[in-house]
């Protein structure tokens, strides 16, 4: 565990990074659930949950979730996702042929995983699933675009993204969906919440 | 009758600012807020208000505006108008004008009774960058008509107001940050020891640091991780900055410090072109600095 702040904690977990996140999950999830005083805030992200308390918030307990995450979650169950998007992406042919296929292969392999949301950030509702086999993992793009269409589905690393507005990035840009991910005239105004699972369909 | 305020000229950035809504960075959302977080409890305390009401945040030029219906105000963490760190009566249809004195580039404008906006994911302040919250999400123009509550309570009699930065460098206290150990000892050395220039470019995300680079840190294999307020960041290019209220929720550069909060309204009222230089301490003497900061803070007085 290291300390990000006088009241912030970063708790890691080692190994395959879809299953250090899942613990990661796990931990939030039962902080959440637990409501101790002072806390403030659970963010799971790649490998590591950053906890923020306030006031009389007791930081002893964060060391026993680090070394033993909860298997089971508490909270909410997680919800199944089908996104329809359409394969207009301005980096769909480069995608394909740098994973050694057409098109049309990628994009049934593409459609026929499972995915799960793995960690929101960057944006409000930027959405970072996992799932992607080790073939479809590409670098970044050397430069970044200045904007990127709303609603892109995008891949970089391990991860496949999508992005909730207009803004820019360097990922590889598959398709468009017009689903929202985040509006607040929505309830909830997330439609993706940590650990849920997503399909594509196009 | 109802209370509020038009505003006649916007000045640079106003935004309606309250403590912010943490809780929801599971989601992405930023938790916002007020940068100078200590300014804005005090100028609420000075009219009166809890701390957590609704005011406004100014930057570099404050805004004029025209009273509907009397109005107590206060302005605090910068030299805006003729009177900060004091209660100001504003009589219906008077205008109060809050240009910015020498130094002065954030501030809090509290009014009695607090603006009164619609709360959006449990808080009144504005995501500037997502466009959300506060009033019409986004930086108040002219003409905006904001409405003023009833106000809570009699407003706090004297003056009080944050500390000014000192002449010189402003010193910072932080404490080791969460990647210190992936920058090489040169590279630390350098960073304590450096005179970093505040940069026009900072915004409420962060304030951009620039003075004799940090060198190039190997970051492909750091993965996204939370952010918390005071991180000190570093770029590619080897410069700090610091994350401040509206910060990414997660990001995946390396943090060599984080600044200890009960410095962080410091340099939010430190000037562009000024010079900052880094102290370090341990945390736990970080969390009895900022223990017995929110207790000052609580007891009504700046420090």
């Amino acid at each position: 565990m290291r300390q990000a702040g006088e009241r912030a904690w970063l708790l890691e977990w080692a190994g395959d990074e879809s299953e250090a996140n899942a613990k990661a999950r796990a931990a939030a999830a039962a902080l959440r659930a637990a409501g101790a005083p002072g806390f403030l805030d659970a963010v799971p992200a790649a490998r590591t949950l950053l906890v923020l308390g306030g006031p009389g918030f007791d930081a002893y307990p964060l060391g026993a979730l680090e070394a033993d995450p909860p298997a089971l979650l508490p909270g909410p169950p997680p919800r199944a996702h089908e996104i329809r998007f359409t394969p207009d992406g301005a980096d769909l042919d480069e995608i394909a042929s740098r994973c050694g296929l057409t098109p049309e292969g990628f994009l049934r392999a593409f459609t026929g995983l499972t995915y799960t949301v793995g960690f929101l950030g960057f944006q409000p509702g930027f959405a970072y699933l996992y799932g992607l086999p080790f073939v479809f993992h590409l670098p970044r793009r050397p430069s970044p675009r200045t904007s990127v269409p709303a609603g892109s589905i995008a891949l970089a690393g391990p991860y496949v993204g999508i992005y909730p507005g207009v803004i820019p990035g360097g990922w590889n840009l598959v398709g468009t969906t017009a689903q929202r991910l985040f509006d607040l005239r929505a309830d909830p105004p997330f439609l993706f919440s940590p650990g849920d699972s997503v399909r594509f369909t196009a | 009758m109802t209370r509020g305020l038009t505003i006649v000229e916007p000045g640079v950035l106003t935004t309606v600012q309250d403590l912010g809504r943490p809780g929801w960075g599971a989601w992405g959302v930023p938790v916002s807020g007020a940068l100078d977080e200590e300014a804005l409890r005090l100028a609420n305390r000075l009219v009166g208000n809890p701390a957590d009401a609704a005011a406004l945040e100014v930057t570099l030029a404050g805004p004029v505006f025209k009273a509907i219906g009397d109005l107590a105000v206060a302005v605090v963490g910068g030299a805006f108008g003729t009177a900060p760190g004091e209660v100001i009566r504003v009589e219906d249809g008077r205008t109060l004008a809050l240009a910015a004195g020498p130094g002065a580039v954030r501030g809090v404008v509290a009014v009695a009774g607090g603006i009164d906006v619609p709360k959006v994911l449990g808080s009144r302040a504005t995501c500037v960058s997502a466009r959300f919250g506060g009033f019409q999400g986004r930086r108040l123009q002219k003409g905006d008509v904001l409405t003023v509550g009833e106000p809570f309570g009699p407003p706090m009699p004297g003056r009080a107001n944050v500390p000014r930065p000192p002449a010189g460098d402003v010193v910072l206290r932080a404490m080791p940050g969460p990647q210190e150990d992936l920058f090489d000892p040169q590279a630390r050395a350098a960073f304590w020891a450096g005179a970093w220039r505040v940069l026009p470019e900072s915004n409420r995300m962060g304030i951009r640091l620039r003075g004799e680079s940090l060198g190039f840190v190997e970051t492909a294999a750091l993965p996204s991780e939370g952010t918390a307020s005071g991180a000190v960041q570093v770029t590619a290019e080897g410069q700090p900055i610091v994350l401040l209220a509206e910060r990414p929720t997660t990001g995946g550069y390396p943090k060599i410090a984080t600044v200890a909060a009960a410095d962080l309204g410091l340099l939010v009222r430190t000037a562009p072109g000024r010079i900052v230089r880094f102290e370090r301490i341990a945390v736990d003497e970080a969390r009895r600095i900022l223990a017995e900061r929110e207790a000052s803070v609580r007891a009504g007085s700046a420090r």
